[in-house]
């Protein structure tokens, strides 16, 4: 590719065609203040603090949005551009209440923080005088307006990113302000708490209401993990301190969701009420008491091994890591060669040929929507369809009139009329499907008619559904043989409270659960279980993705992360299925494939 | 076709619906029916004519008769006239506004005359929602020619060629847009029309959209078959109601001829255009953010590039021009782009429409060639500024524009011109402002404007804005600081050089426009908390106060009248002025120039009250002010600054002696100012009462140089107040003007006061036949004394009566008393015969350009040359002080003007910090109640400098006697001109020199105090 040639403050730089002098500087190491401007956004040359002086041009320009041309001569900090930005730093500062040492961003803010490179030190202009309402109607954020500098980077994460068109810009000058729908309460808004709005505030204007004021930055660690919300596999950040939780954020590098993440994966796991299993339980005399993890697990092995394979019976989440479906794969099925195995939610249909993306979508001019619910699902996948809507794509649903994506469709058709839909799909340049457990049999034989012209995705309900489809787990647990049943129930019960009313009350049941629920009170034994952000393992999203969620915090008590247990309990059969994670990811992996 | 005998054209513009023509236009129907004449007289409403202010607009035709202003009440009786007796209904036309010459066609009227008409040239003349109208004036014949004959290359060649530039105000040629856009590959492009017109006081584009939308829908067609759009979208603003509906009828009608729409004649090519309504934000009328709103968003700029013309509405290229634009498209690919370009100057090509309005005589829509000047529209097409006022600036391009002032007058419109005097073209919006507009609040209001219109998208803009506005509404309400106007320069050009869009790059404009050309006002503002305009409200207690340069508490004496408490009266007045009796009879009265009364009916009379007060109050006797101060104080000259200087230092305790050189104290206005205007013993008992009485040493007849050297004054008094006046007459400089029977008029003036006895037995003789030269108060007392001398007196002045500086009622005295005036007459030479004056030859002038102070300026016409047999001549063209007292080692400044220099910063004080000076001998030739007001300003800043120098604190009035001054308010005014004075009758006049005005009656008086609004009332 030819580089294009311009010179910066003398020094000679080379980008790409279409680069812009902010991304070109970048690349030269030479470094342009920015505030309206996020990589992730659309640059809109907003907030003006990047203004550069190009030779030729009648004013100052803004490096976010001007695209550099061959032998361009820009200064990056000139006197006048200085003197610009300085001045732009003084209205900012002056428009709205930026006192500092009571903000929440206070130490993590891009406007002090170009106060501090500007050398502000005293305000030049006399400061706001008009107070705007702080709005705090939002059950996870909070919505400071005298400290907004009207950048709108949440209003673009809203429309161009979510799609949810919540934040807006009303009044005009001065007055302007960020509001909700018409001038709604946040709480009462059509917002859907995705909190990226949170995430690209450069100042602390949107704050999240749990971790605030709980450290800044330099106070808190990152770890990089894989969201087990649903099976979308969203990369998080999770953020903590001392070994607590602070909140999570969406990781801007990740593949799937490239930042985005929705009320499940942002908010839902930090307001988690119910009540932990930290110590394993064992029933001795009808009680349930605690009691240690080699007689727990011993316990158990004892009526796995005197029970014959028919007696054996499997219950299993999809939220839980490949690793932990490989152990229960290889134990039950291939050592005890137990038939009996279920997964306590749907699956989609068979995967249907040729196999796409979630970031097809974003390159469709139809979208397909058949028997999945992504709204209420795999929200960030349906961030993606609204997106595309937006971009002009044809969203075409089929099956359920309360389908959350429903109102933004062009045509709903039921499920037993998805043939109409299939006929304009099949028209389109580059149609896309994505399917999810409610399609029925006839109507995938229907979708099928698309090979060749569309690209199938599935929608898996669950998180980690599509490993257990592949290790073989299906939604086929049959209650009447069972004399011994293990169930690994994870975070969530999936309804298996439903399926144990079907199952004998003396039929021994062994719980692998995290949280104290009916079914850890009626188990016989319990092994308390890790939650996602205290156990390392891969998980697989529902394109067949495999990635890594990181443990970021300790087990609580004495917890441990699901392959561990099933580790364990192998061992204690007598069955050596591997004890360190890498061996079970490696064979996990190699069975996956 | 059915042919009429006559047509009557009404005005039916948005501006003459609202004056009532859609009434009138009904009525005028009915009459005609009513009449049986509707076979042969036709009523056709058309679109803006273009003289709004006199709306509603009748033109009759054939004759091209224009009734102006006519009610449904006028209707029958304009009938009667017009079209039944074939006479013209004089009442309803048209009449010059300082002539009052009567003008019954259209085209004689200079409004009309002098405008060139490409965009309007269907304004008022045809019906605007019947397309065959517009069509029999060659409309879309230039569209055919361009679909038919022309390819897209060569469309945008002929634009190119026409040297026409983008009318929405930032002056982009047009041909170049559309190359761009053409260049680009696309097979979607959008041809946009930006009707979304905000400009505070413009209307430009609703006009030619109410008055001839299908020239807009033709150039449109043709920029689209230039740059290959199929669709096409006009962005009006929805306030344009009538402009809404008239495109809608024109759309649809060239649809159905098959000139829009599919297959436009036959040639295959389509243009389908939608109507698409703004709500009103001034920053739609953006490019981006226009395109932005028609997509449904939130109208808000966009950064550029991508430039419209690669992605413009929904990302594709896109052309947008401006209304007036796309209506000069059609002509110029029907004429030619030399037919175009040869009208207009070098770069600014045909013609601009402007929206005329402000304080002008002729509101209204006016199109002329690009260099115009700026005054041939204020004055020849707008008639000038009503109401005798003085034009201050012109606000041109609106918000985003800048000022012109008045020393530009000459400036020719264009592009270029504008641009560099810091104005901008703009779409057109001309307001013209008078001397009642404050600099600092017009650039406060459009400041308020644009912060408020701004979308809020970028900062500089955005909080920018705000900011300048809130240091912008300090300084009008007195709470400005020093650096501020350097602090708004500074803010303005930031803000320009950072905002995104043109709006905020235009924002600052009107802010660094009046600093540039009104850095005084602002001055004014911040450091003497003075308004001059009269406007900040905040900074002064009533207009009339605020004006007086002494600052009379005008509204109490009023107030006082009122409750006949005229001694209580007469002492409000001698607080600030110690001449309420010459003041009554002299005073220039800037006081009323400013009552907001006048802006009902009438300024207050608020000079005769002021005489009626001093006539009728028993004066308070003046006890001898003690001397308790140790400095001598000496005071050159006994006119009002000396006398006024005097007495406020006698009253601070100083010991003071007045010199003068003349028989008699009162300078100018013993000396200069007649009898008959200022009675002898009036002025005497006045100076005697208020100035002697205290003690204060009048030592006449003692000049300095002559009886006392200035080295004694220098060396007996501390401190000394030249103030010496203006007692010399200019030179004509003309052949002749040492000639026994040449005079200079305060010369003249003063020989004929100083030796009445003499001139009026005939001892000293003028002669029969005099000519007076100039046009000041000075040379209509000189023409009025010779005239009561018994001559025959004609004024000659080289401009027209209106620019004559003579106070207005003066020149109709001495016209009444027979005084004649020739106008735009200048001496060349005066001729002698023996030595002796026998006449004066003369040139005729004629008027040319404007000079600095908004008068044009006269030129000789060749060959013009005349003589008038006259036995003497008065010269008074001006005034000068005579320094000849003043030695050159005194350390006193005098400046090539021959008046007083000041020392650096000081208002009173010359280099010699031991003197000061005040008056006419400082200013030049200036009024008595300026020369008062020096005289206390003098008073004040030496005793300073006495106290300061002490180390001494300042001084302290004594507490004033307590007047208690009612508040009585009317609940209603009900209108009610000035009273009436009395004078004595012109023929009686001429014999002697009686005082010519006689005096309010009580009745009278009283009657008229209870006109003052009382703009001084502070209601909590």
């Amino acid at each position: 590719m030819d580089m294009v040639n311009i010179t910066m403050n003398g020094q000679k730089v080379s980008a790409p065609p279409g680069s812009t002098i902010l991304q070109a500087a970048e690349q030269a190491g030479i470094d342009i203040p920015t505030l309206c401007d996020h990589p992730v956004l659309i640059s809109i040359g907003a907030c003006r603090i990047c203004v550069v002086e190009v030779k030729g041009q009648r004013t100052l320009i803004t490096a976010c949005t001007f695209p550099i041309t061959e032998g361009m001569e820009v200064q990056t900090e000139s006197p006048q551009v200085v003197k610009a930005r300085k001045f732009i730093i003084d209205m900012l500062f002056s428009e709205r209440n930026h006192y500092c040492p009571f903000c929440e961003a206070s130490g993590n803010c891009e406007l002090q923080n170009l106060g501090y490179r500007y050398g502000l030190d005293h305000w030049v202009y006399p400061t706001y005088t008009k107070a705007f309402p702080i709005d705090s109607s939002h059950k996870y954020l909070v919505m400071e307006h005298n400290r907004c500098v009207l950048c709108g980077r949440c209003e673009r994460a809203c429309s161009d990113l979510v799609g949810n068109h919540t934040l807006g810009l009303r009044n005009r000058g001065n007055s302007s302000m960020i509001h909700c729908d018409a001038s709604l309460p946040w709480g009462d808004s059509s917002c859907i708490s995705c909190g990226t709005c949170s995430q690209v505030c450069p100042t602390g204007a949107i704050f999240d209401r749990r971790s605030s004021f709980m450290g800044r930055d330099e106070q808190t660690e990152v770890v990089k993990s894989i969201c087990s919300g649903c099976s979308v596999g969203c990369g998080t950040e999770i953020v903590t301190r001392a070994g607590n939780v602070l909140r999570i954020q969406g990781d801007w590098d990740a593949e799937v969701s490239g930042g985005l993440l929705c009320q499940y994966g942002r908010f839902d796991p930090l307001y988690e009420g119910r009540e932990r299993v930290t110590k394993p339980l064992l029933r001795r005399a009808g009680k349930l008491e605690q009691a240690g993890w080699d007689e727990a697990l011993r316990a158990i092995a004892d009526r796995v091994g005197g029970a014959r394979a028919n007696e054996l019976g499997v219950l299993t989440s999809s939220n839980c890591t490949n690793e932990a479906l490989s152990l229960l794969d290889m134990l039950f099925r291939r050592k005890l060669k137990a038939p009996n195995l279920g997964l306590l939610n749907d699956t989609a249909p068979e995967q249907i040929e040729p196999k796409g993306w979630l970031a097809d979508i974003a390159k469709s001019d139809v979208i397909l929507v058949v028997g999945a619910d992504p709204v209420k699902d795999q929200p960030v996948s349906s961030f993606f369809v609204k997106r595309a809507v937006d971009k002009g794509a044809r969203l075409i649903v089929a099956g359920g009139k309360d389908n959350g994506l429903a109102p933004f469709a062009s045509m709903n058709v039921e499920m037993a009329d998805v043939n109409k839909a299939i006929e304009i799909a099949g028209r389109a340049a580059q149609p896309i499907v994505l399917y999810g457990a409610g399609v029925t049999e006839e109507a995938a034989g229907v979708l099928k008619k698309l090979q060749g012209k569309a690209a199938f995705v599935p929608l898996e309900p669950g998180v980690n559904t599509r490993a257990a489809v592949a290790f073989g787990f299906t939604n086929g647990f049959k209650p009447s043989a069972v004399k011994v049943l293990y169930a690994l129930v994870g975070e969530q019960d999936c309804g298996i409270t439903d399926v144990l009313k079907g199952v004998d009350k003396n039929v021994f049941l062994a719980v692998q659960a995290s949280f104290k629920s009916p079914v850890t009170e009626r188990a016989d034994v319990v092994l308390p279980m890790a939650i996602w952000s205290e156990r390392t393992g891969t998980l697989t999203n529902t394109e067949g993705r495999v990635q890594k969620a990181n443990k970021a915090v300790d087990p609580a008590g004495e917890a441990k992360p699901d392959w561990e247990v099933l580790s364990l309990l192998a061992e204690k059969l007598g069955k050596r299925l591997g004890s360190s994670l890498d061996e079970i990811s490696v064979n996990a992996s190699r069975q996956l494939k | 076709m059915k042919v009429f005998r006559s047509h009557f054209l009404i005005c039916g513009g948005t501006g003459c619906h609202a004056s009532g023509s859609i009434n009138v236009r009904r009525a005028l129907q009915e009459e005609i029916d009513k009449r049986g004449l509707s076979g042969e007289v036709k009523v056709v409403e058309t679109g803006c004519n273009g003289f709004c202010a006199l709306g509603p607009v009748i033109v009759a035709y054939p004759e091209g008769v224009v009734y102006l202003s006519a009610t449904p009440d006028d209707i029958p009786e304009l009938v009667e006239e017009h079209l039944v007796k074939g006479r013209i209904l004089e009442r309803l036309l048209y009449k010059e506004p300082i002539t009052h010459e009567v003008i019954p066609r259209m085209h004689d009227i200079p409004f009309f005359a002098l405008q060139n008409l490409i965009v309007l040239k269907n304004r008022g003349v045809i019906d605007p929602e019947n397309i065959d109208e517009a069509i029999a004036r060659d409309g879309y014949a230039g569209m055919a020619k361009a679909l038919t004959e022309m390819a897209p290359e060569q469309i945008i060649k002929e634009v190119l060629d026409s040297g026409l530039r983008g009318r929405g105000g930032a002056g982009f040629p047009t041909g170049l847009k559309w190359k761009f856009c053409s260049q680009t590959p696309g097979d979607l492009k959008y041809i946009l029309c930006n009707a979304d017109e905000g400009d505070p006081g413009a209307f430009m584009d609703r006009s030619v959209l109410e008055a001839d939308p299908h020239a807009v829908l033709e150039g449109m067609v043709i920029a689209a078959k230039a740059i290959g759009a199929h669709q096409g979208y006009i962005y009006c603003r929805a306030e344009y109601p009538l402009a809404l509906h008239r495109l809608d009828v024109a759309i649809n009608q060239a649809k159905e001829y098959g000139l829009l729409g599919e297959n436009i004649l036959n040639t295959g090519f389509d243009l389908d255009i939608e109507v698409y309504q703004g709500a009103g934000a001034f920053v739609c009328g953006e490019e981006t953010a226009l395109m932005t709103s028609i997509e449904g968003k939130r109208g808000m700029p966009r950064p550029r590039p991508p430039f419209p013309a690669i992605a413009g509405l929904w990302g594709k290229p896109s052309v947008l021009n401006n209304v007036e634009t796309f209506a000069n498209v059609g002509q110029i690919i029907l004429n030619g782009a030399s037919w175009y370009n040869a009208i207009g100057t070098e770069r600014s090509k045909g013609t601009k429409v402007f929206a005329l309005t402000g304080d002008v005589a002729n509101v209204g829509l006016v199109e002329v060639p690009m260099g115009t000047t700026l005054g041939q529209i204020v004055y020849d097409i707008g008639g000038g500024i009503p109401g005798g006022k003085k034009f201050k600036a012109a606000q041109l391009g609106g918000p985003s524009g800048g000022c012109i002032p008045i020393e530009h007058l000459n400036t020719p419109i264009d592009y270029e011109r504008v641009t560099e005097l810091g104005a901008i073209m703009g779409s057109g919006g001309l307001i013209v402002m008078n001397e009642d507009k404050c600099a600092v609040d017009m650039a406060r209001f459009f400041m308020d404007f644009v912060q408020d219109e701004s979308c809020g998208k970028c900062t500089p803009c955005r909080a920018g804005t705000k900011r300048m506005l809130d240091i912008l509404t300090d300084i009008t309400q007195g709470m400005g600081k020093e650096g501020d106007i350097e602090l708004l320069e500074e803010m303005g050009e930031i803000i320009k050089n950072a905002s995104l869009c043109g709006l905020g790059q235009t924002a600052p404009n009107p802010v660094l426009s009046t600093i540039r050309y009104f850095r005084h006002e602002y001055e004014e503002h911040i450091r003497e908390k003075r308004c001059r305009a009269v406007v900040c409200s905040a900074l002064f207690k009533s207009p009339c106060q605020h004006t007086c340069p002494a600052g009379m508490d005008v509204p109490a004496y009023v107030a006082l009248v009122r409750a006949e408490r005229f001694d209580d009266a007469y002492k409000v007045m001698l607080r600030t002025n110690p001449f309420p009796s010459v003041c009554g009879r002299v005073c220039d009265h800037k006081c009323q120039s400013k009552c907001r009364r006048s802006n009902l009916d009438e300024a207050i009379a608020v000079k005769f009250l002021k005489r009626f007060v001093a006539d009728h109050a028993t004066k308070p006797k003046t006890a001898p002010a003690p001397v308790t101060r140790k400095q001598k104080i000496a005071v050159i000259g006994a006119g009002p600054a000396g006398l006024t200087a005097a007495r406020d230092l006698a009253l601070r305790g100083y010991k003071v002696t007045v010199f003068e050189e003349l028989s008699e104290p009162g300078g100018m206005l013993r000396w200069g100012i007649p009898a008959y205007r200022l009675p002898r013993d009036i002025l005497a008992s006045e100076i005697k009462d208020n100035i002697e009485d205290l003690g204060v040493e009048i030592k006449c007849n003692t000049r300095v140089g002559r009886e006392i050297s200035f080295e004694k004054l220098d060396s007996e008094f501390d401190y000394v107040f030249l103030a010496t006046g203006a007692h010399k007459s200019q030179s004509m400089r003309v052949q002749g003007e040492n000639l026994s029977g040449v005079f200079g008029s305060v010369e003249f003036l003063r020989d004929f006061n100083n030796n009445e006895e003499d001139w009026l037995s005939g001892k000293k003789r003028l002669g029969t036949k005099v000519a007076v030269i100039g046009g000041g108060n000075s040379a209509i007392d000189a023409a009025r004394v010779a005239l009561r001398l018994g001559a025959d007196v004609t004024i000659l002045y080289r401009r027209e009566k209106k620019d004559m500086p003579a106070a207005e009622e003066e020149i109709l005295a001495a016209e009444e008393e027979g005084v004649k005036i020739e106008v735009l007459v200048a001496p060349l030479k005066i001729e002698d015969k023996d030595g002796k004056v026998c006449g004066i030859t003369c040139e005729r002038m004629h008027l040319k350009d404007f000079d600095k102070s908004g008068r044009k300026i006269p030129g000789a016409i060749t060959g013009s040359g005349f003589t008038l047999s006259v036995d003497a001549v008065i010269s008074s063209i001006g005034q000068a002080p005579d320094m000849s007292f003043v030695p050159k080692e005194s350390g006193v400044g005098i400046s090539k003007w021959s008046t007083f220099e000041l020392a650096r910063g000081s208002k009173s004080q010359t280099a010699n910090p031991k003197y000061f000076t005040g008056g006419d001998a400082l200013t030049g030739p200036d009024t008595v109640i300026g020369a008062i007001a020096a005289g206390h300003r003098a008073a004040r800043e030496m005793d300073s400098c006495i106290r300061m120098e002490n180390g001494e604190p300042a001084y302290q009035e004594p507490p004033e006697e307590e007047i208690e001054v009612p508040f009585i308010l009317d609940e209603e005014s009900v209108e009610a001109p000035q009273a009436k004075m009395s004078e004595l009758d012109p023929a009686r006049r001429r014999r002697d020199f009686a005082e010519v005005e006689l005096g309010f009656e009580r009745m009278q008086a009283v009657k008229e105090a209870c006109r003052c609004l009382r703009c001084d009332a502070e209601i909590d």
